[in-house]
């Protein structure tokens, strides 16, 4: 972060009393300049001697404490500081350096509290309001940003990119037509542009899109083309993209045909042509469907290498059509060997039908060149083309859940061509959806033998063994690809790598490792605050660089941040793990097993995050080592609590669960498995009004979820037993209530609608079993409920049976075991099913070398 | 490469030297390939530099499909593996593969390359006739060269590399 770099305090007069020696004034003049051109040691030097004289000159404070928190010195320096702001709170200088100290604690809020105070006193101080716009952006205050920006332009006229700046401040306050014309004058007035200025041709495209955005069409393309003619515009396929967008006409074609043959595998050309003929992908009819099949085979002459448009063209057609059209596609991709053909035509699964045809297809295609003896010299056709086939259907099986078929195909690949580390790959998938673990482990490990350079296989081999909870096991093979001489998880959270960090986490909880769980799901958060945090330089540079149409795009995303799948997760784990700890205090204390820090027969005992201040730290010392300038960051604490034991010692879990879930951003909350968390804190906190908000959120996204169905039953309860609410609170929670539940309905009733309506569903059975607990079912029959998971007719998935065992187990029910040895004969190449020491041996077996068959031993 | 009296093979072939990220490929190849199991001292030797140009992998349309391998002894070459998986079979991948090192010894210097020899088992005629089509001869018969497969009995080819006069 460049916080020195905004910093300058200088160009302003300084503004010691009059009463002042001339050689003190001149001093103090002399300690601003030092600072500026930080000279920190001189800096300090100077103001000792002026507070010889002048001891109780607040501003002289102020800039020592700043000079020392460079230094340094930061507690001695910010103490220094508020000594001085105390002598004079009449001075900008002085609310400045305080602003700064924020700004550097990334408080921004106060900090520009701190700025606000220095404009009332010295109201035109160009640099100060310049600070406050880039705070305001920050923190979004796009109201004030605007009267920042125009008191900017209004000190600062001459300047274009004042003018942009305000044209920016009235885009994103949403008023698009104020920004065009601040845009529109500034054109007037510019003379003597360079051409081919590439920050000017930002600023062209900035005000096209501005003019398209309100839909003057005709004027956005005048613009561009007479830039164009002139010489203006550098980035021309963007010329071409705008052009295409906006004409309905033959000239739009053009533009396409342009681009397409610039790029012709970019799908979007294609769309953009296909819509400027009035096509849309959208909603097809019969006539649009042939139109745009025919537009595009068009194509096949002017680009007969090219396939994104036959990709486009599956996608578009429909029966025999698809049939004719996909045969020759997937027959090319495996004659050539293109290992990525499967994951291509995947997503055209969605539609049974095509689905259908290319099992059809390409079963046809393995009958056509399967060998009569795969142990004999292939004489039908090239052999690589039979092993893609396989390697096909393969995936193609397992991604219907057929695993046995799938695992059958991949074993007759094997014996045909054995070196392919594609086969075990697939294999190792294939075994970790059937929930074997320990199985794709190994496989895994067979492909990443094959090929020890393939980053890929040593990425997805290192996550296989966190999935079967092999932590330090993961880490010695990521270290293979990592920076040398620093922990592969160090390295991994230095780049941010948000993959790793989830299935770490992940893997610390599934071996209830709370501790270090919690501490990186914390991590995760901590690199979602960084990445918000390095917005912070662009306000200002992009600007500059008028690289506006990036910017804005970028403010956006920032904005949604928070809504980030892993972000989400981190936030919905981090909340559980503080829930569990709630509901069973027990938990922490066997943490904490007397005279031995190792947890969980140490297996969650993960040489692990100290990474978190070492990253930090490693950033400070590389700014340490080119001066003595420290910045005006506070330097990271130590970490005293590596395993994460103080951390999960919280006496505020719940409050700790509702502060991480409150950081999500709004899209975030769009989410049942958020909405249910969310429910549960605020019930716990006996938050009432809260929780109901929380499920009818859930509720509106779907009524019958099984997460939501419990909420119903345990927040009517709750309404109804509780007393310590007043009246009217209460009024309004039972008529939600009766909005979630007819209240003419008991929950008994309720509950066993719901059964009847869902009794196929082994996730809608587990909740209806869930709720029958709650109202106090005999034991006896909320396992015969359980129980009717596994008859025939329901669908059980894996994941649901080890739910439905992990509740068993939480009721502490005997008949626990017995589903799990059903289970087990259920999903015939499970191994989760088996008992803890079978798993505990298939895990240390699996990356042991196998022992090879006696053969003779020669050489 | 030499290009063979044959019309070329549809597929693409090529060659790789071997590493310690691909050895494991050989090792696979191995185990399918031959009735015998190699030491790890043997693939430790094969990834030495002055075998390299002797020991490579086979590629058919860039998949790994079988490998040649050779030890330098003195100034003799000794040709301890080549084989190609059975569907590859046919398609002179194995003829391309040893022209490739009869090429890359005649063209060695430091030493000059004599002599190329090689155990067949005596039940393998196929194997005999194979190499002899690449100028090799029968130098004689190693009895009792395998100790766990029967025949036990092992021919000794060899070929005599030419070097060009230049060298």
């Amino acid at each position: 972060m460049l916080v020195s770099a905004n910093s300058t305090l200088g160009t302003y007069p300084a503004c010691p009393p009059k009463s002042w020696h001339k050689k003190e004034r001149k001093l103090f003049s002399e300690l601003l300049q030092a600072y500026e051109q930080k000279q920190l040691s001189k800096g300090r030097k100077i103001a000792d001697q002026i507070l010889k004289k002048q001891p109780q000159h607040g501003e002289t404070m102020c800039m020592k404490g700043l000079v020392m928190v460079h230094l340094g010195e930061r507690e001695a320096g910010i103490s220094l500081i508020k000594d001085g702001m105390r002598k004079d709170l009449q001075s900008h200088i002085c609310w400045h350096v305080w602003a700064l100290v924020q700004k550097g604690e990334h408080n921004y809020e106060e900090a520009l509290k701190s700025y606000t105070m220095a404009l009332k006193i010295d109201k035109d101080n160009f640099n100060i309001i310049r600070e406050t716009s880039i705070l305001q952006t920050h923190t979004r205050q796009f109201d004030v940003l605007l009267e920042s920006r125009i008191h900017m332009l209004r000190l600062r006229p001459y300047s274009r990119v004042h003018w942009v700046g305000v044209a920016l401040a009235y885009k994103l306050v949403g008023n698009t037509a104020e920004a065009r014309r601040y845009l529109d004058h500034m054109e007037g007035f510019l003379r003597n542009v360079p051409p081919r200025d590439i920050e000017y041709g930002e600023l062209v495209f900035f005000h096209v899109r501005v003019l398209e955005e309100l839909g003057e069409f005709q004027e956005a393309l005048t613009l561009l083309d007479k830039k164009a003619k002139d010489r203006m515009l550098v980035d021309r396929p963007a010329i071409a993209e705008c052009r295409g967008e906006e004409e309905w006409t033959e000239a739009a074609e053009q533009s396409w045909t342009e681009l397409i043959d610039q790029n012709p595998d970019n799908q979007d050309y294609y769309k953009g042509f296909l819509a400027n003929a009035g096509i849309d992908l959208d909603s097809l009819t019969d006539e649009s469907r042939t139109k745009a099949l025919g537009i595009l085979e068009e194509f096949s002459s002017r680009h007969p290498k090219t396939n994104t448009y036959r990709r486009l063209a599956l996608k578009i057609a429909e029966g025999d059509k698809f049939k004719e059209l996909v045969k020759p596609y997937i027959e090319r991709a495996l004659e050539k060997g293109i290992p990525s053909i499967f994951s291509d035509v995947k997503n055209l699964y969605t539609d049974p039908t095509k689905l259908q045809s290319i099992q059809d297809i390409v079963e046809d295609i393995r009958l056509s060149v399967s060998p009569k003896d795969q142990a004999q010299p292939s004489t039908s056709g090239d052999p690589t083309y039979y092993l893609w086939t396989l390697y096909f259907l393969a995936q193609h099986y397992s991604s219907l859940g057929r695993y046995e078929k799938a695992l059958e195909i991949l074993h007759s690949a094997m014996e045909h061509t054995p070196t392919l580390p594609e086969l075990y790959m697939t294999k190792a998938r294939v075994l970790k959806r059937a929930g074997d673990p320990y199985g794709a482990v190994r496989a895994m490990e067979e492909a990443r033998k094959l090929d020890g350079q393939d980053r890929y296989v040593n990425t997805k081999s290192g996550k296989y063994r966190l999935r079967a909870g092999m932590i330090n096991e993961a880490d010695e093979v990521l270290t293979l690809f990592t920076k040398k001489g620093v922990p592969a998880n160090i390295d991994l959270l230095d780049m941010q790598a948000l993959h790793y960090l989830t299935e770490v986490g992940d893997a610390h909880r599934r071996l209830k490792g709370y501790p270090l769980a919690l501490k990186t799901y914390y991590a995760i958060q901590k690199l979602f605050h960084n990445f918000r945090e390095e917005q912070y330089d662009f306000h200002l540079y992009s600007l500059r660089r008028s690289m506006l149409g990036s910017y804005v795009a970028m403010l956006g995303w920032e904005d949604d941040l928070h809504s980030h799948p892993a972000y989400i997760h981190a936030a919905v784990w981090t909340a559980r793990i503080w829930i569990l700890l709630y509901d069973d205090p027990s938990i922490i204390k066997s943490l904490h097993p007397p005279g031995n820090a190792s947890s969980q027969k140490g297996e969650s005992r993960h040489r692990f995050l100290r990474f978190r201040v070492y990253h930090i730290t490693i950033r400070f010392i590389v700014r340490a080592k080119q001066n003595e300038d420290k910045g005006l960051e506070a330097p990271p604490g130590k970490d005293d609590d590596p395993e994460g034991l103080k951390l999960v010692s919280a006496d505020d879990p719940l409050e700790q669960a509702s502060k991480v879930l409150g950081s999500l951003g709004e899209l975030g909350k769009d989410n049942i498995e958020v909405n249910a968390t969310m429910f549960d804190v605020a019930i716990r906190q006996k938050k009432y009004l809260k929780a109901t908000r929380e499920l009818r959120r859930a509720h509106a996204r779907d009524p019958h979820h099984p997460e939501v169905h419990v909420r119903i039953v345990q927040l009517a309860r709750t309404v109804a037993s509780v007393s310590d609410v007043p009246e009217p609170v209460k009024s309004v929670l039972e008529a939600s209530v009766a909005e979630l539940k007819p209240a003419e309905v008991s929950l008994e009733v309720f509950n066993s609608q719901y059964l009847q309506r869902h009794s196929l569903s082994a996730s809608g059975i587990l909740a209806s079993a869930k709720v029958s607990q709650m109202l106090d079912t005999p034991r006896e029959e909320v396992e015969n409920l359980l129980f009717t998971t596994l008859t025939d007719g329901v669908q059980l998935r894996l994941e649901d049976a080890l739910e439905i065992l992990s509740y068993l187990s939480t009721i502490q029910s005997p008949r626990a075991d017995e589903f799990r040895i059903a289970c087990d004969a259920r999903f015939t190449l499970s191994k989760v099913f088996k008992g803890d020491e079978e798993q505990a041996v298939l895990r240390r077996q699996c990356i042991d070398p196998r022992d090879e068959s006696e053969v003779e031993t020669v050489f | 490469m030499a290009s063979s009296a044959s019309p070329a093979p549809p597929g693409r072939v090529s060659f790789a030297s071997l590493t310690h990220q691909n050895i494991g490929t050989v090792r696979k190849l191995n185990s399918v390939l031959f009735p015998v199991k190699y030491s790890d001292k043997y693939y430790q030797d094969i990834l030495q530099t002055e075998v390299e140009p002797f020991c490579q992998l086979i590629y058919y349309n860039d998949v790994p499909i079988g490998n040649i391998c050779c030890r330098l002894e003195n100034k003799e070459l000794y040709l301890t593996t080549l084989g190609v998986l059975a569907p590859y079979r046919s398609r002179k991948l194995g003829s391309q593969a040893l022209q490739r090192i009869i090429e890359a010894a005649s063209l060695h210097n430091k030493p000059q390359i004599k002599r190329i020899s090689l155990h067949v088992q005596v039940s393998n005629g196929d194997a005999k006739r194979f190499y002899e089509s690449h100028g090799f001869g029968e130098a004689g018969i190693h009895k009792n060269y395998y100790k766990k497969i029967t025949p036990q009995d092992a021919w000794i080819l060899e070929k005599i590399i030419e070097h060009g006069p230049g060298q």
